[in-house]
């Protein structure tokens, strides 16, 4: 089963718009879905962390939910590839596309930025998570990728085409105990699930589709089905009542805008950024302060994909490291954002110093090497809950 | 999700049953007869604010701002339905005074609050899930003191597991196996443990050395036990033979809600919501259920033959003013789940359940003596001001035939530095400063500021040790709620009059846990900083002197006992199933029902009593209206709470 393209990162290489046929081509359409539900992280994260502390509470707390379910899409994927005998690949620095970058999977030229929290960001969003079909229409057919939705609609086609033709014991043909398990990752929408066979796999895949765009035809997800949890309303339209200022009722229809109450937003209390943004940048700034900062934030995403990558690698526990590996980025968000830009020309249009999200082969190398002592000491193969004592953390 | 709506909806309808109180207890019980479809009535005294997530975010802003960190400074003051707070009693050069709702006429202080809210004081408990032992149901028979229970841990088992299940409970069964808290061999909480904290860890070092106990005048072994806990860690896989447990998430925000991520707030409030409360069960109640806030129940009325027709209540809009309307409802069963102290003064207040005369008596708590310590400076910080309140606790203090002697207690090992004891970080912070100068007011010349501030702070701070000792009281007739008509709230309700003191027997418990404090100081080579002797001439809150030593205690919020269950109407005021001896369709709910509290936080052992009269509200309802009918229900006669 091995071949040159298991565990490779597919960066630009999108695969052609046509069903995957084979098991290697399933792989590859999988690493690439781990690698568009990645893609959404940093400028989630962007609007998140530019909101200034104490204001716009409903929507800081709608992005941060939505980062989390993305962070579960990871996850799910990456059981989805690992059942089908793959290798997810998460440290590598073309994990990480340079933003602004073209929207994987489709065919539309919009660039996706690094947005402060603002209208646009929204509506860049709203153009990111956009479902199949919305206002009833159906995307017009293009050649190419049109939605997410759409790519994975091919996967899950492809899915069960190759069950068919191959038998089921030979598709999911992964070693289940590189499977991530509810344990270490739930209860912030949805939960990890263990994918084995042909009912897990397409149970993960709609709890995937279903969080993104809504239940076909509805503006809520289906985690009230699923997971018995409280309704509610999918990422497209979470981000669209941002917008609107104004929530959904619960019998509003996906045609239509939301009706429901007021969301008190105040687009004034975020940190304007330079979408532009570049270390580089920061780095030929006199104070190097931001710099240094920027710098330790990247370090920072670096070490959690490196916790991602050997937690989908054999692993599986090692991904509760995601959990204080996010409080660090946080907390080192913190202290950049409220900075003013460095370069003085940029700090006079109103800019503040933002994270880049830029990361090289020689930072993913340093967060390999540091984070694997560390998930050493854990001991993470007892059934016992992980327990940080006395394992240093940064 | 439970209905909310306003009182004059409710006004002169007839329900199965009423209660009083969305607490722990009141909300448990609706949550379980609403699941048989019953039409229940839920009527809370308090505000619905922290229902939502904006009252949630919003009681976060307010736990910021305010100065004292106190249980209740996290939740909107509210002049129409007044809660007692830590801060009413100020200690005098005589004693102490109290200004706030509560009349105080004992010889010493009770220190407890308690809120009336949404959820109650399961807004703002800490979370602490201990079963009672064996002995605690019989102290009486086996130690001579307090009371002994109707019932004891054998029946209460099965109650216990449910109220585990409802809760949420993470905790080490082996460990409280150990301790001699019988469960199923095959038994494992719902969640593991949570994480021990590093100052568990250091305190560890010392397991298996010994401390003699000098007023029992015995030996006792050292070990750290972990605490079960009502917050969410890693669920179980094991639990239920396998079948695993979900946590349940957020209350007012879908998809929210993590495990405890330490971020030690939660008393008054968990910003993760990790931390148990009654909300959650409030959110799973069924269509047949509903709660009605801003409704004070002002009497429960009496009937004929000594039956309850209901209860008359008061609403108001404005939390900010004492302008009310009176309403009735009517049921064919009322349950009181409004406090221990709340459920004596109602039950007062409307001349009922009394015959045996020890209504409102009885009143117990957990005494508690603070005793801190800075650990030795050579080994570096131990990591105050991180997890919740305490992990983990050394529990042999608790058991055998000591208890003839001095009271029992339990040390918690304290995570929050000398937060409860001296108002640490923030006194910390002050004194460094310099702040408010010295006695003249002139600037303190040892004041320090800058990196030398930061560099004292991190010294100090990070190695403060602090243990909580609470100490078991047992039932005495003495202490006790009434009320007195001259004493009344501003919606004119006779206020709590409260009269309290220890007995010697508490205070040689209070006594043998300072010392033993003091021995487990020196063991870890600790510096002690204990001091609860008077300063210029005022005493710490809940001082006493004896036997030739200072001492201070605090109240646990563990109020209890005043309306004791028991086997005989002459001298308790409920049965076993907290049912009124006086009325067949009254119940009394809560800690109040409970005749002796060991050395247990006592409401897991309150939520399991509630489960159980949940049950048997469930038969008496059926016993009147056969043949049963079901209105709205989602599940069978299955029973009420008893997922075991
Ligand atoms: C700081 C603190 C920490 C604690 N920690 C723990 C712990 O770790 N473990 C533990 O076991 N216990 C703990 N407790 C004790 C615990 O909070 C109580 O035992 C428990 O909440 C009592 O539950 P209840 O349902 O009887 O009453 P409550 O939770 O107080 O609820 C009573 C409800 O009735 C309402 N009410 C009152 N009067 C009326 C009226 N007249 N009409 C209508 N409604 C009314 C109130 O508003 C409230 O909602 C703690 C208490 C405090 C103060
Ligand atoms: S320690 Fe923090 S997260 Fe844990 S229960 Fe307390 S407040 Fe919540």
């Amino acid at each position: 089963m091995e071949n040159e393209t298991d565990g490779v990162v597919l960066g630009d290489g999108e695969p052609p718009f046509q069903l995957p046929k084979t098991m290697p081509e399933l792989r590859r359409y999988l690493q690439g879905a781990l690698e568009i539900e990645h893609f959404t992280i940093p400028p989630y994260l962007t609007a998140m962390y530019t909101i200034r502390a104490g204001t716009n509470e409903v929507a800081y707390y709608t992005i941060r939910g939505i980062v989390v379910e993305e962070m579960l899409h990871m996850t799910l994927v990456a059981n989805l590839l690992n059942a089908v005998g793959g290798r997810p690949r998460v440290a590598h620095p073309d994990f990480v596309r340079g933003y602004p970058t073209k929207l994987p999977y489709s065919a539309l030229d919009e660039k996706i930025p690094l947005q402060h929290f603002s209208p646009d960001a929204m509506r860049t969003f709203l153009l990111i998570e956009r479902p199949e079909r919305v206002d009833g229409i159906p995307i017009q057919r293009i050649p190419g990728w049109t939605s997410i939705g759409q790519f994975y609609d091919f996967i899950r086609t492809g899915l069960l085409e190759l069950v068919d033709r191959l038998g089921e014991n030979t598709v999911f043909c992964g070693n289940s105990e590189r499977q991530v398990g509810p344990e270490d990752f739930y209860n912030s929408g949805g939960e990890v699930l263990r994918v084995t066979d042909l009912r897990s796999a397409l149970l993960a895949l709609r709890v995937v589709i279903d969080q993104g765009e809504g239940l076909n035809g509805s503006i809520f997800d289906g985690d009230d089905q699923l997971f018995g949890e409280q309704r509610q309303v999918a990422h497209y339209f979470r981000f669209k009542e941002i917008l609107a200022e104004c929530a959904y009722d619960p019998h509003d229809t996906p045609h239509a805008p939301p009706t429901g109450p007021e969301i008190d937003v105040r687009w004034e209390d975020a940190y304007r950024i330079d979408p532009d943004a570049s270390v580089a940048d920061y780095a030929r700034c006199s104070d190097t302060a931001v710099y240094k900062h920027a710098v330790a934030f990247n370090e920072a995403y670096a070490e959690l994909l490196a916790y991602l990558d050997t937690a989908f690698n054999g692993t599986p526990r090692a991904v509760i490291f995601g959990v204080p590996a996010m409080l660090r980025l946080r907390d080192l968000a913190e202290r950049l954002y409220r900075n003013p830009h460095p370069d003085p020309d940029k700090a006079s249009q109103g800019y503040f110093a933002s994270a880049t999200f830029e990361i090289d082969q020689q930072q993913i190398n340093h967060a390999l090497d540091i984070v694997s002592p560390r998930i050493q000491v854990a001991r993470l193969n007892t059934e016992e809950p992980v327990n940080f004592t006395g394992v240093a953390l940064w | 999700m439970a209905s909310a709506v306003n009182a004059t909806i409710a006004h002169r309808r007839h329900y199965d049953v009423i209660i009083v109180g969305a607490g722990i207890a009141g909300s448990l019980i609706a949550k379980g007869l609403g699941q048989q479809g019953w039409q229940v009535l839920v009527l809370e005294a308090g505000t619905g604010s922290l229902q939502t997530w904006e009252g949630h975010l919003h009681a976060i802003d307010t736990f910021r701002s305010a100065v004292a960190k106190t249980p209740n400074a996290a939740f909107p003051h509210n002049v129409a339905v007044p809660s007692p707070d830590v801060l009413d009693l100020t200690p005098t050069r005589s004693g102490f005074t109290t200004n706030g709702y509560f009349i105080q006429r004992g010889e010493l202080p009770y220190s407890s609050d308690y809120l009336r809210a949404v959820g109650g004081s399961g807004m703002h408990w800490t979370g602490l899930c201990l079963r009672m032992h064996p002995d605690d149901f019989a102290v009486r028979t086996r130690y001579g003191y307090g009371r002994d229970w109707p019932i004891g841990y054998r029946d209460l088992e099965p109650y216990y597991v449910a109220a585990e299940r409802e809760i949420g409970v993470s905790g080490d069964a082996q460990e409280q196996w150990e301790l001699g808290i019988p469960s199923d061999p095959d038994y494992f909480y719902p969640m593991h443990k949570i994480p021990p904290s590093y100052i568990d860890e250091v305190c560890r070092g010392i397991d298996g050395r010994t401390v003699t106990d000098p007023v029992a005048n015995e030996k006792f072994t050292l070990k750290v036990i972990s605490t079960p806990q009502g917050r969410n860690s890693t669920p179980d896989p094991r639990y239920r033979h396998g079948a695993g447990y979900r946590p349940q998430g957020a209350v007012g925000l879908p998809k929210y809600g993590q495990r405890c991520v330490g971020n030690a707030s939660c008393v008054p409030f968990c910003p993760a919501q990790a931390k148990w409360t009654p909300l959650r069960a409030q959110a799973q109640f069924s269509r047949s259920v509903t709660l009605a806030t801003h409704c004070l129940v002002t009497r429960v009325i009496g009937g004929v033959n000594g039956r309850i027709k209901g209860v008359e209540y008061r609403t108001y809009e404005d939390p900010a003013s004492a302008a009310s309307q009176p309403y009735q409802a009517e049921a064919d069963i009322v349950v009181a789940t409004a406090h221990a102290i709340e459920n004596a003064r109602l039950l007062l207040a409307s001349g009922l359940a009394n015959v045996s005369g020890e209504l409102g008596c009885n009143l117990m708590d957990h005494p508690t003596i603070l005793t801190w310590a800075l650990s030795p400076p050579g080994n570096g910080p131990i990591g105050p001001f991180r997890g919740p309140g305490t992990t983990s606790g050394w529990e042999a203090f608790r058991f055998g035939d000591a208890r003839r002697t001095r009271a029992p207690f339990r040390i918690e090992i304290g995570n929050w530095g000398w937060g409860w004891a001296t108002g640490a970080p923030m006194s910390n912070v002050g004194t460094a400063l310099g702040v408010g100068g010295d006695q003249k007011g002139n600037i303190v010349p040892t004041a320090v500021f800058g990196a030398r501030l930061r560099q004292t702070l991190g010294d100090q701070i990070g190695r403060q040790l602090q243990l909580q000792l609470a100490v078991e009281q047992p039932a005495d007739h003495n202490n006790r709620v009434t009320i007195d008509n001259q004493y009344r709230d501003v919606m004119g309700n006779p206020r709590p009059i409260l009269t309290y003191n220890l007995t010697d027997y508490v205070k040689d418990g209070l006594v043998a846990a300072r010392c033993v404090a003091s021995a487990i100081y020196d063991l870890l080579k600790a510096q002690e900083h204990t001091d609860h002797s008077p300063r210029d001439g005022v005493a710490p809150l809940g001082y006493f002197r004896y036997r030739d030593h200072d001492y201070a205690y605090k109240g646990a919020g563990h109020g209890a006992g005043t309306h004791v269950m028991g086997t005989n109407p002459k001298d308790s005021v409920v049965d076993s199933f907290q049912r009124c001896w006086d009325h067949p369709n009254l119940y009394a709910a809560g800690c109040g029902s409970l005749p002796s509290i060991g050395t247990s936080n006592p409401s897991l052992t309150m939520a399991a009593l509630a489960l159980r009269s949940a049950e048997q509200i469930h038969r008496d309802l059926v016993e009147l209206h056969r043949p049963v009918q079901l209105r709205g229900g989602r599940e069978t006669l299955s029973k009420v709470g008893n997922g075991e």
